[in-house]
């Protein structure tokens, strides 16, 4: 049996990828039911939310429990710019800021010191926003009717999956970067870190404002997807935990691993949502458990050790 | 070179130096001895900036470094290799050397950097595609020192090379190290490895209990009694 070099399987890889963004820019086209794509948009959604949180917490290494406070920034300040007569692209891009400086504004304080702040800093400041926008703006947040009447869903949908490339590549980038590189070593060894000259305050602070912009990109995709909500609910506390429980899944730390974390997840909701009602999430909190527990590196870990015991057979 | 004036360091309320001072000329290869809990390494970390001292101060040749961070410290010239290594273990080898060169100044000059490098270290060329975590701990210690070199550093910071090695190996690793002080770069050892370390260097401080108690030439400390019945183990002096 003849080996594939690595050229050769970087040829496959590229190829495979190209093959899977055609066919994702193809499926509005050729599935025709509004149910489908909707659930599109929801694996979609978690893959940009999964790969944004990936960011900080898994190449950085900063447990973030307040991702929701980044989506919820994103999703209303988008939905108040747009709804008010801008155009969508600068009201996304302003949501995504606003992320950022909410990001920043915990971030220098937290990561000065180490330890467990940052994770309750973060957890506080979502559920201080949850509660507060809850106690201000508790009208549901509509579209007006003359949008409700050219409402069409294809155009969310290639929005969601141009801020999910968007997401991956820049993770992508990243880690493949002299940033990136320095960004890992924090993670790895703070110490040692610093003692090479990476400043881990400022790397620190890097991933966040990533993570938070994209976590915020895709708050203002869902504001400009959904036809009515409480402005609430994009900053609850299960879009950090969903999001978190499909990284470990999936795999921290890796491109693919939020990817498929999102993609199963979503999609087995999907289905146990149809038979078991809430019982799903009891489903899940066992399974985020188990994966704790006995596969740490989640699905790419084990595929992980998978291929290298093929590898050593060969 | 590098000169540390009455530096009181703390950890928490728990004083951990009391008015430490010395000072490391340009080219030499000078050790801190002293027993486990003396305050070696937390010295170390001082001049290295992971620990901000409550008083006192480092200069490197006649900068004050109190106010600045570990890592701009790094880009002015002073390295540490932290105990035990600290290797990036998922990082291959050639990765971790490649952090080396972090800084900017380090960067530019990265590839002759990496050949003298394997000059000094043989053993990292043979094991740059393989994973950190896979090798053994000379191998580890190697690679940190290897790493620290990376950033050209003017003084490299050594805590405990020997630590846990075995005694060929401890042998192996000071011929390594006077031959980096030879190549130019000022070394400041801290080392439980009394008797070896003060073999090998030029001028070495005693520390015991945060307090500088004694300094000398390695041969003249050799001979000092309380340092033959203390750290030597010599009960006929």
């Amino acid at each position: 049996m003849s080996r594939t070099s690595p050229e050769q399987s970087r040829r496959i890889q590229i190829i495979f990828i190209l093959l899977l963004i055609a066919i994702l820019v193809a499926l509005p086209q050729v599935i025709k039911s509004d149910s489908t794509i909707n659930l599109a948009v929801y694996v979609l959604l978690f893959v940009s939310l999964a790969s944004s949180w990936n960011i900080l917490g898994g190449f950085s290494g900063q447990t973030n429990l307040g991702h929701a406070a980044f989506f919820g920034a994103g999703a209303l300040t988008t939905r108040m710019l747009w709804l008010s007569g801008w155009n969508l692209f600068p009201s996304l891009l302003a949501g995504g800021l606003v992320a950022v400086a909410l990001a920043l504004l915990i971030g220098v304080p937290a990561f000065r010191l180490r330890g467990v702040y940052f994770a309750i800093g973060t957890l506080a400041l979502s559920q201080i926003l949850y509660i507060t926008v809850g106690n201000m703006l508790p009208m549901i947040s509509s579209l007006p009717a003359q949008d409700l009447a050219v409402y069409q869903l294809a155009p969310r949908y290639y929005l969601f999956l141009a801020i999910a490339l968007f997401t991956i590549g820049a993770g992508y980038a990243l880690i493949n970067s002299r940033l990136g590189l320095g960004i890992m070593a924090v993670r790895e060894e703070e110490d040692a870190a610093e003692s090479l000259g990476v400043s881990a305050l400022k790397h620190k602070l890097v991933a966040l404002a990533l993570s938070a912009f994209f976590g915020g990109l895709t708050g203002g995709a869902f504001a400009f997807y959904h036809v009515g909500y409480y402005p609430q609910l994009t900053f609850g506390p299960e879009w950090t935990f969903d999001a978190l429980m499909m990284v470990y899944i999936g795999g921290m730390g890796t491109i693919v691993g939020p990817i498929i974390g999102a993609v199963f997840f979503v999609i087995l909701r999907e289905l146990l949502a149809l038979n078991l009602a809430e019982m799903h999430l009891i489903v899940f909190g066992t399974l985020f458990i188990l994966v704790v527990l006995f596969l740490p590196g989640g699905f790419m870990g084990v595929w992980g050790k998978i291929s290298k015991a093929l590898a050593r057979q060969q | 070179m590098l000169k540390i004036e009455n530096i009181n360091a703390f950890y928490g309320d728990l004083q951990a130096l009391w008015g430490i001072s010395f000072e490391v000329n340009e080219g030499e290869l000078v050790a801190l001895v002293g027993p486990n809990g003396a305050g070696k390494t937390t010295t170390l970390r001082v001049i290295s900036g992971l620990l901000k001292p409550r008083a006192g101060n480092v200069r490197l040749d006649n900068r004050d470094l109190g106010k600045e961070d570990a890592h701009k410290i790094v880009e002015l010239g002073i390295s540490q290799v932290l105990e035990g290594g600290k290797v990036f273990t998922a990082m291959s080898v050639l990765e971790n050397l490649e952090l080396g060169a972090f800084v900017g100044r380090a960067r530019k000059v990265r590839d002759e950097t990496i050949k003298w490098v394997y000059h000094i270290f043989p053993r990292l060329e043979e094991r740059k595609t393989q994973r950190a975590g896979t090798l053994s701990g000379g191998e580890r210690q190697m690679l940190a020192i290897g790493r620290a070199l990376m950033a050209k550093p003017k003084v490299l910071l050594l805590d405990e090379p020997s630590f846990g090695l075995a005694p060929i190996l401890v042998e192996q690793m000071f011929e390594m190290i006077t031959e980096i002080n030879k190549q130019g770069v000022t070394v400041l050892l801290v080392e439980q490895n009394v008797r070896a370390a003060l073999e090998l260097t030029n001028r070495a401080y005693v520390i015991e209990n945060g307090r500088i108690v004694g300094q000398g030439t390695g041969d003249d400390l050799l001979s000092f009694e309380s340092i033959r019945s203390a750290y030597l183990g010599d009960c006929n002096a």
